[in-house]
């Protein structure tokens, strides 16, 4: 049951996180600033989506409600932690790194002033389960990744793939063996339909967002200030404009995070400091301001945490993200698929 | 020929040492006439009598925290302003410190001076660790690394398999005070905080001060120039973690006790906070900044018995939700520190009144 659970799981983890690192990871490679408040994006986006189920306005009607409340107050979240920090300070790096330190320990505070020190829980409106065979899931989740990868190879017009086949080989391999292994002695597993939704709606999302990133004239602007801000600038683009469009995209996606992770976890102040370190190991594994590195560092951090969850001991998984960034900054700083900044 | 040309030095410098010591009172003298001086000389008059005004445990603990702040926020003052490494993790060196200090005093039964040295020169090993870790990063990258292994730390210290040896989720207990006399412990830790400032005070007028300002103006332009850039860095890591871990020994004697959450982000933002209010770069800004800090803590916290039922008063009784907001304003509008400004608007004021 060990190895099934890992694979589910991991792969829940591993949507979520990809969320969270791409909105970090476009915000990095368009202003070159690590923004210590994506945290308090979730936060917010959590704590909002608490408060408007909490309010007896009918159970269904409260939960969709809340959605849309937390996806508008994390996003107006990041529109005014641009206005107030980062646009003012964008001179001043650490001036910005502590401004940014500072939002988020406001909204952590706030949290705890405005709702209360103590854990509370969402519980989900999905709350069936479905017995579904193994190698159906497996089938699921290698497809999501395939179709991901093909939606980006099309979009660039098969150029600069080498990472897009690569992974397209890799998962195809690793799915082979284990829909092979499974199919031999078959396994029913009763799957939360939460699960199968978190799964679908993050490769959903995420395949939007680099269909967005790479085709509207907002992400084409994007990707411009994010190769060459001065070039950019002298082509006519607004680059701080850019700067919040891109601010504001990282906060939908944490938002997003936070309504499909919510009710599987608990609503606690302190919460945005572990969405933040991990979205930060996954923006450093992949490499700063990549966009596959993000999503494929997404998933080989979720598996790693709940691999140590169950083979190892639940007590270390909270050490495993910092360790990864630790190691990746001292031995290979550009991260798996950055490229090489000189300074 | 070098050979006198060196004689002739050594003589000069002894000679400039012996007017030094001749003329100290009429320096001193000078130096109490000036507006720096004679504020600094009415802020220790006021601490040094202070106890004589109040014999109250209650004051004198609430003080005793703030000279324990300052001394903090001064090591962190001390290697971001001077050098320009700005640490987010400087309570990696207040707890380990804080740590070993409580352990040597409750299961090895060492007084308390003892217990400090053996605090002090771990916390100086972990500066020095971390030092060289953190020497491939920079700017935004150290501030990142050093918050990521101040919450390893705090994992490390929290969980269960450890426990033999790293005293878990409970930490260590009952860890003697520095002494049963409240005016003792005023005045060993006044007296520690006087040295400690006065210390890293005179590094940054030293040549290894210039050398620290050069690295954080123009790191590059400093090496080029000849500086063995990283031995420095690694240098003031060390010194910085010195008095940091000195604070941490004295704040467990304070405090009591020690668990995991001495390494949580909460005491790395808080000596943030207390140099911002002072100005960044202002070694005895920082410690202006901790009184401050300290006193307006515990102003705020009395504030939501005045009407229990008035919503923002509850709000803003707590202290560190009210600090956040001030860090950005501070952040924001005035990144020279509130307190700089304020005595540069007093010296003005000195002037007219003197008629200068």
């Amino acid at each position: 049951m060990v190895v099934e659970e890992i694979i589910i799981y991991g792969a829940v983890q591993g949507a979520v996180y990809a969320l969270l690192a791409l909105g970090y990871s476009l915000v990095y490679g368009v202003g070159g600033i690590l923004n210590l408040a994506h945290g308090a994006y979730y936060l917010v986006g959590v704590y909002a989506f608490y408060i408007i189920t909490d309010m007896q306005i009918g159970v269904v009607y409260g939960y969709w409600l809340g959605m849309v409340i937390a996806l508008i107050g994390a996003t107006s979240v990041g529109v005014v932690s641009y206005f107030l920090i980062i646009k003012p300070l964008k001179e001043f790096h650490i001036s910005m790194l502590m401004g940014t330190f500072a939002i988020a320990f406001f909204c952590e505070q706030l949290a705890i002033v405005a709702v209360g020190p103590k854990y509370y829980t969402i519980s989900t409106i999905f709350k069936d389960y479905v017995n579904i065979q193994l190698h159906y899931i497996l089938i699921i989740i290698v497809a999501s990744i395939i179709i991901i990868n093909l939606v980006i190879i099309f979009i660039k017009k098969f150029e600069y793939i080498k990472v897009h086949y690569i992974s397209i080989f890799i998962v195809s391999l690793i799915s082979v063996i284990l829909i092979v292994i499974f199919k031999e002695k078959p396994q029913i597993v009763r799957l939360s339909v939460h699960w199968i939704i978190i799964i679908i709606t993050s490769s959903i999302i995420v395949t939007l967002t680099i269909i967005f990133i790479n085709k509207s004239k907002i992400g084409k602007s994007i990707r411009a200030v994010s190769q060459d801000r001065e070039a950019a600038m002298l082509m006519g683009i607004n680059a701080d404009r850019t700067l919040m469009y891109t601010i504001m995209i990282s906060a939908f996606l944490a938002g997003i995070a936070a309504i499909l992770y919510a009710p599987l976890d608990v609503v606690a102040p302190f919460k945005g400091w572990p969405v933040l370190t991990s979205a930060i190991a996954v923006v450093i594994l992949g490499g700063m301001g990549s966009v596959p590195g993000s999503v494929i560092g997404a998933f080989i951090i979720g598996y790693a945490r709940i691999a140590t969850d169950y083979l190892i001991d639940p007590v270390y998984s909270s050490l495993v993200p910092v360790i990864i960034i630790i190691l990746i900054l001292i031995f290979r700083p550009q991260g798996l698929f950055g490229k090489k900044e000189i300074s | 020929m070098s050979v006198i040309n060196k004689m002739e030095g050594m003589s000069r410098n002894l000679k400039k040492a012996h007017k030094k010591l001749i003329g100290f009172p009429s320096y001193f003298k000078d130096w109490s006439t000036t507006f720096k001086g004679g504020v600094t000389l009415f802020c220790l008059l006021i601490l040094f009598i202070f106890p004589i005004m109040t014999q109250n445990p209650y004051y004198l603990d609430i003080f005793v925290l703030a000279m324990i702040y300052s001394i903090f926020a001064a090591s962190w003052d001390f290697l971001a302003g001077f050098t320009g490494q700005v640490s987010f993790g400087h309570a990696i060196f207040f707890g380990i410190s804080g740590y070993y200090v409580s352990a040597t005093l409750v299961f090895n039964n060492f007084s308390w001076w003892a217990a400090l040295i053996v605090g002090v020169i771990i916390a100086v090993f972990v500066g020095f660790i971390i030092g060289i870790i953190c020497l491939r990063m920079k700017g935004p990258y150290l501030a990142l690394g050093t918050m990521t292994i101040g919450l390893m730390f705090m994992n490390l210290y929290r969980i269960g398999p450890f426990k033999k040896y790293l005293w878990g989720d409970e930490g260590i207990t009952a860890v003697p005070a520095l002494s049963t006399n409240a005016i003792v412990v005023y005045y060993t830790t006044l007296i520690f905080m006087i040295i400690s400032i006065i210390i890293m005070l005179r590094i940054t007028k030293t040549n290894m001060g210039t050398i620290f300002k050069s690295i954080r103006d123009d790191e590059t332009g400093s090496g080029a120039s000849g500086i063995n850039t990283t031995k420095y860095k690694v240098i003031a890591f060390m010194i910085s973690s010195l008095f940091a871990g000195l604070a941490g020994g004295f704040f467990v004697m304070y405090n009591r006790s020690v668990g995991p959450l001495i390494f949580q982000p909460y005491y790395s933002f808080i000596i943030l906070i207390m140099t911002a209010l002072g100005g960044i770069a202002t070694i005895s800004g920082s410690a202006l900044g901790a009184f401050t800090f300290v006193l307006l803590t515990e102003a705020l916290r009395d504030l939501k018995e005045l009407d229990p039922t008035n919503v923002f008063l509850d709000a803003f009784s707590h202290p560190a939700f009210v600090f956040s907001i001030l860090l950005i304003l501070i952040i924001r509008f005035a990144s020279e520190g509130i307190l700089k400004s304020a005595l540069e608007k007093l010296k003005d004021l000195w002037d007219v009144l003197l008629g200068r």
